[in-house]
Parts: structure tokens; C-alpha cells; sequence
């Protein structure tokens, strides 16, 4: 099925072309923490600025909405020819969020504690809601299809591509404006830290020092249309569930080799025809020893895997749709970025994990993602 | 961009693929819809009344004031919510009513607003209270804690998934769901919910109580129990009006989906409105079901 536009807005930038540079170069985005209480880490701050929302859209305005707007933007040319091309019935918008207005709420919330009252702009169902971005955006791009917000925390703009895949399969639309996004907020850092997950330096994953990982923000919106031209395809979705704990993942990746191995079966692919697979990849002792085994144990040791959390942060509901974007950019640009931070590697972590820029023909990449809740999503993206 | 075009071949062999125009997908009129599906089983929770049968009859139970968490083991029933547990007592009724195993069935979970009692807790925490926030309300403050806690109590290793649409949850919830079925030719369970919207931040005139309503899809052709044909449709002429009726039922997200269910029970045919008017217009038509 193809993608026929994507976008992407991460502490990298908020262009295709200043991503691709930082992944080149191996530089990291994250930034110190400054936030409202002092918790020592590192974020992937976005820091494009993001234009207020205004006329009929200004009352709906949230960090989370301008970064839909943003994107929207970035993909103002193809959603146009979508809309000629498609009854807006049948554009569905479908994306993932943990957060959704949360930092509005956040910080209202404080208002209300010191001074018994919310602030007056401030509109639950308007800005705290998952419901609002969804109002944002299919307000901005006209589409009147099926329209959800996916919430399953780290897998949640990852999962979209595969409701989008059923509905236009099914024949219910045929188009679809998927993927997701997340913005920082105190709680979040907050929650991890309680958690003792949290590295207070640029996270680590696979490396043998890796002490948890880093927070960020961010989304992506790709455009998966029933037909079109395309210079990347989605080629199968794995969906799976760990049934193991609330936060902890299954010790040798089982849910994940579920929705790797279910992902290659949708494709008809096996697994030595996987070029690349971006990892999930968080830096914390568990996941990475977990689906570094599970990805051993599917493809074997040569496939290269590289985590992009030291570049964006944990991006949380927005990462899949980020990382999607990651893989496609390996497709389309012939080059996979280092795996930043991740030497030395892990003795346990027994796949190969290149931390140098890598040349070559990345003709079918993987995406993870995993999440609270055992939820784990495998994305499978192909060239034409 | 470039590229070929790519609509066929192996890499989705695995869906039911239906080209536009094709049956079922949508009428040569506009309308937007589903495929055909059959309603296998129901399930409610209200407070007083702790089944689907306790609301048909309207016989309310003062005892039924918490729900149970019928569908979690004992540790993941103290980790839920009262939204979480709500959840658990529909999708329990509607799966044995269905005859679905809980180790199997695909889950679409739905809630406008989620753990919104969770996360007022952590706030409390954050900006009152000034406490180390507490790791295990954390983990479950995220909108998809009683899927990952139905997933974990029934060992189901499937699919699941969770998801919002303000008033047109109960309609995204039965899309996805919808899409399921047809991509995977098995019985899907939806089970939508909401609690108590949190007094702090809503208005009292768009408060309501918690309640959670579930509901078995599965193909036309599914040999189980069969209440109805289902399609859920964009923009249908709805004829079957709510059958009960509180201000409070009438502005909750998932009043769409409590009126689907008393349809059901009650027999009738003809088309429910999904979103009571406040959401993009779903409907869902109810049918006799075809002979399996």
C-alpha cells in the first residue's frame, strides 16, 4: 500500500532535509531538562517554532495541536491531491497519542492548585482531549472519514497504519492521514523518574552502559492512499501483545518476535529479506537485552539495527510514526544513520548494532515498537 | 514522489481486500459503511445495574454501586481503575455471551477521556501535594491500562488496541473492530467505557457517570450466537430512538453504544445514532442476520 507523502518534527528539526543532516552527522537533538521541577536528564525538545492555532481553530490550541498543524503543513501539496482525488468521506484521519493536550493541562492544573481557579482560556474538552487534535485536524485538511485518536502509549502512532491498512483494505475509505504525536510534559518525566528509568546523560541503547532512557517530543504524519505513486510502500503491520506485565517487557522479547514474525507474514517476506530494522531501541537494561534476543533469534546476527532514541528521545506515542518515517528515509536515501551512544556494546546484545554511518541498498525495513501494557507494533516498509 | 503503484501482490495477502464500489464497502449512493457484520454477544455496566439483562429489565440492583472487574485476575483487578473494572464487567458478559475465548479474541477498547481519575491523581501529586510521584498509579494512568490488563489476566497474546473519538468513540470503536473482522475472519471484542468526568475540570452540565457497554462483532457467516446484522454506517437516516433516557446517560461519549444495546435486547431493527447527535453522524443499521 503506498505512502505517498510523510512528514516529520523532532528535537532534530522540523524538516526532512535538517533531520536527515543530524542523522548523518550522529548528532544528537537532546537537550537538559529546564522544566518546572528538577529532574536531572537530558529531553528531545522540539525546538521549531510552531505557529499559534488562530481564527476558528485558536480556542483548540495546544503544543500538540501546533504540531499537527505543522505537519499539515509540510504535507500541504499531497493532501491536496488526496482531496482531488478522494471523497472526503473517504479520508480517514487516524493517529496516536499518549499525551494529547496534557501539557495544557498540566500546567492549568497548577494554576487551579495556587489560585483556585482554572485559567480562563483553558477548555478540557478543547485542549485536553484526544478528541481535539482529531477536531484540529481533520478541520485543517477537510477530511470527513472514520476519525481516532489510538492511545496504547508507545505503540500509539505506530498502530494507525494498520487500522488504515484494514479500512482501505476493507473497502470503508481510500485514504487515510495517519501517524501521531506526543509533547513533553512534567508528569511524564516525572512518572519515569519514579520509575528509576530515566538516564540522566544522552541515553544509551544497546551499550553496555545504558542507564535508561531520555523523554522527547515530536510526531509524523504519513499519508497512505489506496493507490499512488510512491516511493515507499507499507508492506505489513505486526500487532502483539506481551500478556506478561504492565511495564515490564516479556525477559525474551516473546510479544515482540510476535509482532516481527506477524508483520513478515502479512508482507509474505522472510526474514532474511529485511535490509534494516530500526529498534525500539529505549536504553533501559530490560528492553534492549529483550529485543535484541528476539531480533537474534528471528534474523539472525547480520541485519543491521540501529536505535534513533539518543537522537530524538523517547518520543513516546509519537515514536512510531517517527521511527516509520526513519525507516522510509533508509529506503529512499540509501544510508542508515550510527547507532548513536551505542558503543560499547552490550556483550549480551548479540546483533549487529553499526555505530558508524552505513551505505547500502535498504530495499525493506522494519519499525519497533513496544509499550506499556505489553503492546508491541512491528511496521514493515518497502521500496516499490 | 515516484514510484510504482502498489495495490495487489503478496504484501497484504492476509486482508480481505475490496476494491472501491465492491460489495458492501459502500453504495454507489455516498454512503460510507462497514462491511456486514453480526452482533454475537452484549455487555453492560452501570452503576445499579451490573449486567446488560439488570438494564433491559430496568431492575436496579442498590448493591451494584463498584464494578467487580469480572474479566482481570485478583492482582490486575487491584491494580484497575473503577473505569478499568467497569471495562473488565462488560467485555466478561459480552465474551460469554458470545462464546469467545478471553485467550484469543482481539480487543478494541474505547474511552473518550481514559484514566482521567489516574492522571487527576498524579496531579494532586505533582502540583498539592508535592509527593514523589507513585510508579505503579503511572503505569496504569495510560489511556490503554485495562486492555494491557485484560491482555495480561487472560493470557491473551493477540491484538489489542485502544483508542477515542469524543462522541464518536462507540463508532471508531466499531470501525476498527469492523476492520478486524474483516481482515482476520474472527469474532472481535469492543468493550467501551468512561468514568466520572473529573469535577476539577468539566462543567457540571457536561458531567456524567461512569458506565461501560461492550459488544462481540464477528463475520456475516459466524456459526455462534447471532443478536443482529450490524453495519456501521457515516451519515444514515436513524429511525430507533433511545429507549431510556437521564440528562447525565444523554451527554455521556458512549450513550451511543448503551442505545445499540438496548436495540439489540429489545429485537428491533432499523438505524441507531452512534454519537446522540453530538459527533459526525454514525449510525449503526441492524438486521436480521443472514442464515449462517
Amino acid at each position: 500500500m503506498p505512502i505517498t507523502a510523510y512528514a516529520n518534527l523532532n528535537a532534530l528539526g522540523g524538516t526532512r532535509a535538517d533531520i536527515l543532516a543530524a542523522l548523518a552527522a550522529g548528532r544528537s537533538g537532546l537537550v537538559p531538562w529546564d522544566g518546572p521541577f528538577p529532574v536531572l536528564t537530558m529531553v528531545g525538545a522540539v525546538r521549531t517554532e510552531l505557529p499559534a492555532l488562530d481564527g476558528a481553530l485558536a480556542r483548540w490550541d495546544t503544543r500538540c495541536a501546533r504540531m499537527a498543524a505543522w505537519l499539515l503543513a509540510e504535507l500541504d501539496q499531497p493532501l491536496r491531491r488526496a482531496r482531488e482525488r478522494w471523497r472526503p468521506e473517504r479520508i480517514a484521519v487516524l493517529l496516536g497519542t499518549s499525551t494529547a493536550g496534557a501539557e495544557t493541562t498540566e500546567r492549568a492544573y497548577r494554576t487551579y492548585v495556587e489560585q483556585g481557579v482554572l485559567p480562563a482560556a483553558f477548555d478540557f474538552r478543547r485542549q485536553h482531549t484526544f478528541g481535539a487534535v482529531l477536531h484540529v485536524v481533520a478541520t485543517l485538511t477537510g477530511a470527513r472519514g472514520p476519525t481516532w485518536m489510538v492511545s496504547t502509549a508507545c505503540t500509539s502512532s505506530a498502530k494507525p497504519l494498520a487500522s488504515a491498512q484494514r479500512l482501505i483494505a476493507a473497502g470503508t475509505i481510500d485514504a487515510a492521514i495517519v501517524g501521531g504525536i506526543d509533547t513533553l510534559c512534567s508528569m511524564t518525566l516525572l512518572g519515569f523518574q519514579s520509575l528509576g528509568a530515566l538516564d540522566r546523560g544522552i541515553c544509551r541503547p544497546f551499550g553496555t552502559e545504558r542507564a535508561g532512557i531520555n523523554i522527547g517530543e515530536g510526531g509524523a504524519l504519513l499519508l497512505l492512499e489506496r493507490d499512488g505513486d510512491a516511493r515507499v510502500l507499507l508492506a505489513g503491520v505486526g500487532e502483539s501483545s506481551d500478556a506478561y506485565h504492565v511495564s515490564a517487557p516479556h525477559p525474551e522479547g516473546r510479544g515482540a518476535r510476535d509482532a516481527m514474525s506477524a508483520a513478515l507474514a502479512q508482507a509474505g517476506l522472510r526474514p532474511g529479506d529485511v535490509d534494516y530494522i530500526n529498534a525500539h531501541g529505549t536504553g533501559t537494561r530490560l528492553n534492549d537485552v529483550a529485543e535484541a534476543g528476539a531480533i537474534r533469534a528471528l534474523f539472525g546476527a547480520e541485519v543491521p539495527v540501529v536505535s534513533t532514541k539518543a537522537y530524538t528521545g523517547h518520543t513516546l506515542g509519537g515514536a512510531g510514526a517517527i521511527e516509520a518515517a526513519f525507516a522510509a528515509y533508509a529506503i529512499e536515501e540509501g544510508w542508515i544513520p550510527p547507532s548513536l551512544n551505542a558503543a560499547p556494546l552490550d556483550p549480551a546484545v548479540t546483533i549487529r548494532v553499526p555505530t558508524v554511518l552505513t551505505r547500502g541498498m535498504f530495499r525493506r525495513a522494519l519499525s519497533n515498537s513496544f509499550a506499556f501494557g505489553g503492546n508491541n507494533v512491528s511496521v514493515l516498509l518497502r521500496a516499490p | 514522489m515516484n514510484g510504482a503503484h502498489d495495490d495487489g501482490g503478496a504484501h497484504d495477502a492476509s486482508l480481505a481486500r475490496t476494491a472501491p464500489g465492491e460489495a458492501g464497502a459502500h453504495d454507489e449512493g455516498g454512503a460510507v459503511s462497514s462491511a456486514a457484520l453480526v452482533v454475537a454477544g452484549v455487555g453492560l455496566w452501570m452503576p445499579g445495574f451490573p449486567n446488560a439483562a439488570a438494564w433491559a429489565s430496568r431492575m436496579q440492583d442498590p448493591a451494584a454501586e463498584k464494578p467487580r472487574g469480572l474479566a482481570f485476575d485478583r492482582v490486575n483487578r487491584r491494580r484497575a481503575s473503577l473505569l478499568g473494572r467497569a471495562l473488565s464487567d462488560a467485555a466478561a458478559e459480552a465474551m460469554a455471551a458470545a462464546g469467545v475465548d478471553p485467550a484469543r479474541v482481539p480487543t478494541v477498547v474505547g474511552s473518550s477521556l481514559g484514566e482521567a481519575a489516574t492522571m487527576i491523581g498524579l496531579l494532586e501529586q505533582m502540583w498539592r501535594l508535592h509527593t514523589p510521584m507513585s510508579p505503579a498509579a503511572f503505569t496504569v494512568s495510560v489511556h490503554n491500562a485495562a486492555s494491557g490488563l485484560l491482555s495480561i489476566s487472560n493470557g491473551n497474546r493477540g491484538f489489542t488496541t485502544s483508542l477515542a473519538a469524543d462522541f464518536d468513540t462507540p463508532a471508531a470503536a466499531l470501525l476498527e473492530a469492523a476492520g478486524l473482522v474483516a481482515a482476520r475472519g474472527e469474532p472481535v471484542l469492543v468493550a467501551c467505557g468512561d468514568e466520572v468526568a473529573p469535577e476539577h475540570l468539566v462543567p457540571e452540565a457536561l458531567r456524567f457517570d461512569l458506565l461501560a457497554a461492550a459488544v462481540v462483532l464477528a463475520p456475516a457467516w459466524h456459526p455462534g450466537p447471532r443478536l443482529a446484522g450490524l453495519r456501521v454506517v457515516l451519515g444514515g437516516a436513524p429511525d430507533l430512538q433511545p429507549a431510556a433516557d437521564t440528562p447525565r446517560l444523554a451527554r455521556h461519549p458512549q450513550a451511543g453504544l448503551v442505545d445499540l444495546i438496548d436495540a439489540l435486547l429489545a429485537g428491533r431493527r432499523g438505524s441507531v445514532r452512534l454519537d446522540r447527535g453530538a459527533g459526525a453522524g454514525w449510525c449503526a443499521e441492524l438486521s436480521e442476520p443472514e442464515a449462517s
